[in-house]
């Protein structure tokens, strides 16, 4: 029944931010539209990087980690964080509160990031009749990215669209976000120069969007107060 | 595999289980690709056994009536571990869970066709004699002939290195000696020379009746005798000369004396068969027969001391290059090359050695060896072999070095068996997981989603709007009533 694991995975995958979306008052306030056009930035920002790749990256054959090659590649990872700014700050919006813009972006980011890189191999491999832990574990992936997608949007807001930030903060968020957005910089370090096996890298991506998740938290709710 | 195995798969065969296929695995020695040091002089008691149990597996898939595909493979490292997995699953009895033991085995092929009747395609090769003051078609003749094609339960697998390679191996070195005699008129026999590679020897020995009657009527009256070359390679130093007309009659009698005071200088033992022939009985057991119907003395010289069944001892799953022995084969080179040659010279009964080991006329063992490394790894099953086959061309090409006048013949095989194409396929183990997983599997998923779903709602809504979500209808009524 392999069309059956197809379907397990996929509600897997993509399950998450279709229930994010209907459980938090983001469907009451009609955010969609907000979401489609953070997914359309995403992959506009897809396509800017995937041309600096190909035009500055090398091929290397080996599956080794390259350190001059993984900086180069954290660096364009950097257009993901311009693409984001631009989403949150240049779209224009109706009148939605802070709280949920942020959370409308980064459903939507997050939402196109999994389609553009999971759903290709999930319909071509998990249909076949071999049987392996990959689609499963490429779901939980993607769950972790939600919650990375979503705690970046909420610093991201932070970072540029609240004025009034408390002094001693600012460091704190800015070191939050640059971790969250050098998340594939690191995941690809332990899968290739640590060596560490699929199975192991999604547990600490799911570990890292918990505790990241809990901070721009615990940061947001701070940064909320003086206004409120 | 042991005997007891062997009887459990006549028994599931001979039940008729409705099976989805069955698969054999062979050991690695039989594959072409392994190479192994020791050659078939080893008398391992293990290869006896084996070669036995594969002997009995053959008659058996042969001759039974099976409605599910049978699929011979080789063991290599990943399917022993393959077939490891699925035994220990099957002795602890649990059933196939995701990661452990639930395999599905796919072959890829389309529907085997029927093939178009088989060409059979002999080979002749026409050495001339000295010719004294009148024409050579009046010198007396000598056939040699050996047939060169197999049949097996697995056509792709058919080598027949012993039946007959070690025949094909034997006519082309006894050719390539006598050509080296021919070349100087001065050592050339008064005996014209006929060397034959006959196609359709599993089925009666068709292609050597329609080789036979192509003959002209000049020809085949001046045969004086043909010797048929059928495997010498195993290690036994006992050959047989199987007859057809009683061992009373001269001829026979001169013929068989030759062989045998050959034989004690080469250290082997010939013996004398003889077999009747029911011209009513189609069953063709020995080459020499077909000369014997058309009146032409013949014999054949072979290893074996019965006359086989039909399609047995055609070359099989088990006549690997690995159980023939050369030396076998080089002493059965020189008996028969010594004999014709004796008879040829008129040498009869003298202390002459022709084809003296070491000398330029001795028999070459790097030739015979790599004819018969070429004719193992080539499966000869006549249906699949094309007229054009490479293997075909070159026993021709190596006919025309040897001899003077090369001749190709293409016959169909007589409609006896009706063959089938697709002789190789791929075979894909998938390890799968079962139904009960997914399912299991979907159950995990959707709690998930639910109490995620749930906690999003609480921690954004508010535990009250969770609440509602289950008791709006109820609200409504009241608020109506």
């Amino acid at each position: 029944m392999t069309m059956f694991h197809f379907f397990n995975c996929a509600i897997l995958t993509f399950g998450p931010h279709a229930v994010y979306y209907s459980a938090t008052p983001l469907s009451e306030y009609d955010t969609l539209g907000t979401s489609v056009k953070a997914a359309l930035v995403y992959l506009g920002t897809a396509l800017v990087k995937l041309v600096c790749l190909a035009t500055f990256l090398n091929v290397s054959e080996s599956d080794s980690f390259d350190p001059y090659q993984e900086l180069l590649k954290a660096l364009i990872g950097f257009i993901d964080v311009a693409g984001l700014y631009f989403a949150l700050t240049q779209l224009t919006h109706r009148n939605i509160s802070q709280n949920h813009k942020f959370q409308a972006v980064g459903l939507g980011w997050a939402f196109a990031d999994s389609v553009l890189h999971r759903l290709a191999p999930l319909w071509v491999g998990a249909r076949g009749l071999e049987f392996t832990w990959d689609y499963i574990l490429q779901g939980l992936e993607a769950n972790a990215n939600l919650v990375l997608s979503i705690s970046l949007a909420a610093l991201g807001s932070l970072m540029w669209l609240r004025k009034n930030k408390p002094r001693t903060l600012i460091p704190i968020i800015y070191a939050c976000a640059g971790i969250v957005s050098t998340m594939p910089s690191i995941t690809s370090y332990l899968r290739r120069g640590l060596g560490w096996h699929f199975a192991e890298v999604v547990g600490f991506e799911l570990f890292v969007s918990l505790v990241m998740a809990f901070f721009s938290w615990q940061l947001f709710s701070t940064c909320q107060k003086p206004s409120a | 595999m042991g005997k007891r195995r062997l009887k459990a798969v006549t028994e599931y065969i001979g039940q008729r289980k409705p099976l989805g296929g069955l698969l054999f695995l062979l050991p690695r020695i039989f594959s072409s690709e392994y190479k192994d040091s020791a050659g078939g002089d080893d008398e391992k008691p293990g290869k006896e056994l084996l070669w036995n149990i594969l002997v009995e597996l053959e008659r058996l898939l042969i001759h039974a009536n099976i409605r599910y595909p049978v699929y011979f493979a080789f063991e290599d490292d990943k399917i022993d571990a393959v077939l490891a997995d699925v035994k220990r699953n099957d002795a602890t009895g649990l059933p196939a869970t995701a990661t452990t033991g639930g395999y599905k085995l796919v072959v890829t092929a389309p529907e085997p066709r029927k093939l178009a009747p088989p060409t059979m395609t002999n080979i002749q090769g026409w050495l001339p004699g000295l010719k004294a003051d009148g024409d050579s078609n009046q010198l007396p003749t000598i056939a040699i002939v050996a047939s060169y094609d197999t049949f097996g339960a697995a056509p792709a697998l058919s080598v027949g290195s012993d039946s007959n390679g070690s025949g094909v191996v034997a006519l082309l070195e006894i050719a390539r000696l006598f050509s080296l005699l021919y070349k100087n008129p001065k050592t050339r026999g008064r005996y014209n020379l006929l060397f034959g590679l006959t196609s359709g020897g599993p089925y009666n020995y068709n292609g050597t009746h329609k080789w036979l009657r192509s003959f002209d009527q000049r020809l085949r009256e001046s045969i004086d005798y043909a010797i048929c070359l059928n495997s010498f390679g195993s290690v036994d130093n006992e050959l047989w000369l199987h007859v057809s007309k009683p061992p009373e009659n001269a001829y026979i009698k001169q013929i068989f004396e030759g062989f045998h005071n050959v034989a004690e200088e080469v250290d082997l033992k010939v013996g004398l068969r003889h077999k009747k022939i029911n011209i009513s009985n189609p069953r063709v057991a020995w080459e020499h027969e077909q000369f014997s119907r058309l009146r032409v003395t013949a014999a054949t010289l072979s290893e074996l001391p019965l006359a086989p069944e039909l399609l047995e001892s055609t070359g099989g799953l088990f006549d690997n290059r690995h159980f023939v022995s050369e030396a076998a084969i080089f002493r059965s080179i020189k008996l028969v090359a010594e004999s014709l040659a004796r008879h040829i010279y008129g040498q009869q009964g003298k202390n002459v050695n022709i084809f003296a080991d070491d000398s330029s006329l001795g028999v070459n063992p790097s030739y015979v060896q790599s004819w018969l490394d070429l004719l193992s790894r080539t499966p000869r099953v006549a249906p699949f072999l094309s007229k054009t086959d490479p293997l075909i061309m070159a026993m021709e090409k190596e006919l025309e070095v040897h001899t003077v006048e090369v001749n190709v013949q293409h016959e169909v095989l007589d409609g006896m068996f009706t063959f089938y194409d697709l002789t190789n396929a791929k075979l894909y183990i998938y390890q799968v997981a079962s139904v009960t997983f997914d399912l299991l599997l979907l159950l995990v998923l959707g709690s998930y989603l639910i109490i995620l779903f749930s906690f999003l709602v609480i921690t954004t809504r508010g535990l009250d709007d969770l609440i509602s979500l289950f008791r709006r209808p109820p609200s409504r009524k009241v608020k109506t009533a």
